[in-house]
């Protein structure tokens, strides 16, 4: 889709500003220090390159006011008849035309002395052909100046065009000067045009936007139209004729009954016949304005005629369907706002209507059906499917009718307290909870490194509840059960007493055994550290308490010190014979063993090979990690950055050494060397 | 009614609060005037509650609910389900679950009735969904798109879905969905209508570019004001051919 939209044009510099512009940039661009030392080509090149560089800049310049300049040809014929009434086609084609001359000519002139620079043959040559070059770009620029001021004069001028859309709804308003056109515009829409009770107020197109059925419209004011012959036109009401011919719009022909305005309905209705050529195909409508001043039914009878004459007309020229008749002849005041929104309202729905005639027809139509089709479901079951709407909105409805009163909200809040950013909302604020004071209660996240929602778990009292219900009904049960089995017990045969007799005794053997498992628990020491803080629980003591039993306690003495870990660089002591043992034979043989085990020598653990595959790193063999591990140790390897001389690099020795070949005088001062 | 507004610059409403008729949540923002906006329609007759799902704001896509209760992807965090469980009544069961696609938003369409869920869902949360939401759930795709939760808004009053929706599958869907079916667009034009909408039974939130006539086919087939859905056909039509074609 184009976009019409002038205003996007670049400005056009006049011919002055233009040089200006290139010369500054090429200055400050390409190279200025030279010296006539410099090798030829050196020179030469350094002058090529200004001249080359300053052609360029005056193509890029010159061709992107060519492009932005839209061309007739091109756009919708609506604008390029406006564009050709406003500026005068031939005019404009001209200065666009000298502009891509000019554009050619600059780029030749830059060719020819580039040409010529390859022979230049000092500084003072190449510089003096650069300013020529530079020089005749220039005149070439101040020939065309007056075609760059009148580019720029257009170019102000299209950029305040009105942006009209060609191929958007529109409503066209057109007739005498000073029938209320404008004012009709400002009362439908919000372009505020000027009205004054001048003719010719309005002397170019005005577009304004108005809204029907959701659809937007745009509304074009048009300038007044005389009744003579088309060559006799001026450029303003040429801008209507254009937009009339052009747009395909719903047309509305505006007529003053009054005849305030200076016309006479005669002189209205010849101007109606003689563009009614203009209206052909296009939803037409007559408005009868100033009725406050001259209502429809007061005139006389030959004018009434002539209504009725332009009224038939209108109905003959309309496109498509027919409307009903009154359509075609509206009244209405802009004064007093008397059928104004009749008129509006008749003109869009005919337009639309006739839009969519047109649409219907068209291919694309098909691919839009789904669009204006409302799926009603069909009934598949009896299930009712209610709307969920709660009674709070719909007595709020029907309070909203009486009053709107405002709520604070969260963004009024904001505001005072220092608004977004700076203001932080509380997410608790509306929390839903048993009791109020719990609201900003601070839950731990992490508590002894558990996460608390992990046990947090909100029908704790309903299951603990279920829990206890269970436990009474299983008491309940093992209650019964018990009973059961005591009188079960009466019931048995001899062998199922005796085989419940030995299970029973076997059990209680069982336990014992745990038991005294668990009293000795391995025979750990039994008092910890932590309860011995007064350190009562002595060698010492014991081995008194032994002894008052009259038990020898230096055996017991000497085990508990063999078992203490703590006791460091203990003497090799020579194995105990194991002959002479007797009752605690089986501690101190664990004793011994785990000695052992600590004084046992171990081989020195072989380290793993270099090229070993481990599996995570990601190697694929053996190979493979020896390559990384080599190709790691040669990044690493700091290189020669100093680049200091080494001993691979090549050397040429001195060929002729001074102190050989120099200072010999004839004369015998021998040391100048 | 229906609202047009926006997030942040980001015409995309749907993604960025979840409607239901019993709850709505919307995503935190830097300022409050997204959430002022909900909070003014709704905050008399429904909790209006401002939170994240994961840490991020996008929660209209990530969560599914409906009057009876709301699914979170296994995403959410313990402290915003804690949120949200205190945050909304309890006749509203909000539930966690484990699906290996977690923008349940995009995946499951529901209203308080039904649902359509994309056809590669868990057997088990089609269950879930059927459990916690209370409602018969359909796998379906909606124009060729397996995201039906994109590509449709529903209420229980009425539905729109993918503007490429034939005339054929509308009539099955809303046989389905037992509301009526239009196939529409939002936001001057945008395909994902449940991303730029959002909507419940007496009320709707749109994106701000939604034109005049997206609207006003919003509001008719929705049901909210006085309109009624066949208007899209009668009295919208020619509006409809003119903007359409």
């Amino acid at each position: 889709m184009v976009e019409y939209n002038f205003k996007k044009i670049t400005v056009v510099p006049n011919g002055k500003a233009f040089i200006d512009i290139i010369l500054s940039r090429t200055q400050r661009t390409t190279p200025t220090v030279v010296h006539k030392g410099y090798a030829i080509s050196r020179l030469r090149q350094f002058y090529m390159r200004k001249v080359k560089y300053t052609q360029s800049n005056f193509h890029d310049k010159l061709q992107k006011i060519i492009d932005d300049f839209p061309r007739l040809g091109d756009i919708h014929p609506f604008y390029g008849d406006l564009l050709h009434v406003l500026y005068n086609k031939d005019h404009y084609k001209l200065a666009l035309g000298q502009v891509n001359t000019a554009k050619n000519l600059i780029s030749k002139i830059s060719q020819d002395y580039v040409k010529l620079l390859k022979y230049g043959d000092s500084l003072y040559r190449c510089k003096s052909l650069k300013v020529a070059a530079l020089g005749r770009m220039c005149t070439v620029i101040k020939r065309i100046g007056p075609s760059l001021a009148y580019l720029e004069q257009v170019r102000q001028h299209m950029a305040r065009l009105p942006s009209i859309d060609p191929n958007n709804r529109t409503i066209l308003i057109c007739g005498y000067p000073n029938v209320g056109k404008s004012s009709f515009m400002n009362k439908i829409t919000r372009a505020d045009v000027d009205v004054q009770a001048y003719a010719f107020t309005t002397k170019s197109l005005f577009v304004g936007h108005t809204d029907y059925k959701y659809l937007r419209y745009q509304v074009i004011d048009t300038p007044g139209i005389l009744d003579r012959p088309f060559e006799d036109r001026n450029i303003i009401e040429m801008c209507s004729i254009t937009a009339l011919a052009h747009l395909r719009a719903a047309i509305l022909f505006f007529l003053d009954l009054s005849g305030s305005c200076g016309y006479s309905i005669a002189q209205q209705a010849a101007l109606f016949h003689s563009i009614k050529e203009l209206f052909s195909n296009k939803p037409l409508i007559i408005v009868c304005n100033k009725t406050d001043l001259q209502p429809l039914e007061g005139l006389n009878e030959g004018d009434k005629k002539l209504v009725m004459e332009m009224k038939s007309e209108a109905s003959k020229s309309q496109g498509g369907e027919a409307a009903s008749a009154d359509d075609f002849l509206l009244t209405m005041s802009t004064l007093t706002e008397e059928g104004v929104m009749a008129v509006k309202n008749a003109a869009c729905e005919r337009l639309l209507d006739q839009r969519v005639e047109k649409k219907m027809k068209s291919k694309k139509m098909n691919d839009c059906l789904n669009r204006f089709h409302v799926a009603m479901p069909k009934p598949r079951d009896q299930k009712e499917r209610p709307a969920c709407i709660p009674q709070a909105v719909l007595e709020a409805k029907a309070l909203e009718a009486a009053q709107k009163e405002g709520r604070k909200t969260e963004k009024d809040i904001e505001n005072e307290n220092g608004g977004a950013g700076v203001y932080s909302a509380s997410l608790r604020k509306h929390h839903i909870l048993a009791n109020e004071e719990w609201k900003e209660d601070i839950l731990p996240e992490f508590l002894d490194g558990h996460n608390v929602y992990d046990f947090v778990d909100p029908d704790i009292l309903l299951r603990l509840e279920e829990l206890e219900r269970e436990e009474g009904v299983r008491q309940a049960e093992a209650e019964d059960g018990d009973e059961d089995f005591e009188m079960d017990g009466e019931d048995l045969t001899p062998e199922e007493r005796e085989a419940l007799q030995a299970i029973k005794k076997k059990k209680i053997l069982l336990i014992q055994e745990h038991r005294i498992k668990k009293s000795t628990a391995e025979s750990r020491p039994t008092v910890p550290r932590k309860f011995d803080k007064e350190r009562k629980f002595t060698s010492e003591r014991m081995g008194r308490q032994l002894s008052s039993l009259g038990i020898d306690p230096s055996r017991a003495i000497e085990r508990a010190r063999s078992r203490s870990v703590s006791r460091k660089g203990r003497k090799r002591e020579r194995s105990v014979d194991r002959d002479g043992e007797d009752g605690m034979e089986i501690d101190g043989g664990s004793s011994n063993k785990k000695l052992r085990l600590r004084s046992m020598s171990r081989s020195r653990s072989v380290s793993r090979p270099l090229g070993e595959v481990v599996p995570g790193e990601g190697f694929r063999d053996s190979a493979q990690k020896m390559k990384a591990i080599t190709m790691a140790r040669n990044a690493s390897k700091k290189r020669n950055k100093d680049a200091r001389r080494g001993e691979a690099d090549r050397v040429i020795p001195t060929l002729r050494p001074k102190h050989l070949f120099s200072g010999k005088r004839s004369i015998g001062k021998t040391d100048r060397r | 009614m229906a609202i047009r507004l926006q997030f942040e610059n980001n015409c995309e409403v749907g993604v960025f609060s979840k409607l239901t008729n019993a709850y709505c949540l919307v995503a935190i923002g830097g300022s409050e005037s997204f959430y002022s906006i909900f909070e003014s329609e709704l905050a008399d007759v429904i909790p209006v509650v401002k939170t994240s799902i994961g840490g991020i704001r996008i929660i209209g896509r990530q969560c599914v609910g409906n009057k009876n209760g709301l699914l979170l992807p296994h995403t959410t965090t313990d402290q915003e389900l804690q949120h949200l469980r205190n945050s909304l009544p309890d006749s509203v069961v909000v539930q966690r679950i484990e699906e290996r696609l977690n923008a349940l938003g995009n995946h499951v369409a529901c209203n308080d009735h039904v649902a359509l869920a994309h056809p590669d869902l868990d057997r088990e949360t089609e269950e879930l969904i059927a459990d916690v939401l209370g409602v018969e759930v359909f796998r379906q795709t909606i124009a060729g798109n397996i995201l039906v939760g994109t590509y449709c808004a529903l209420s229980n009053r009425g539905g729109m879905v993918h503007p490429h929706t034939t005339i054929e599958e509308l009539d099955e869907l809303s046989t389905l969905l037992q509301v009526p079916l239009v196939a529409g667009t939002v936001n001057r034009g945008s395909d994902t209508v449940a991303a730029g909408m959002t909507v419940n039974d007496w009320t709707a939130f749109c994106g701000s570019y939604t034109t005049a006539t997206e609207l006003s086919v919003i509001e008719s087939v929705f049901k909210l004001r006085e309109a009624h859905p066949s208007a899209i056909v009668d009295e919208m039509r020619k509006s409809l051919v003119d903007s359409y074609v």
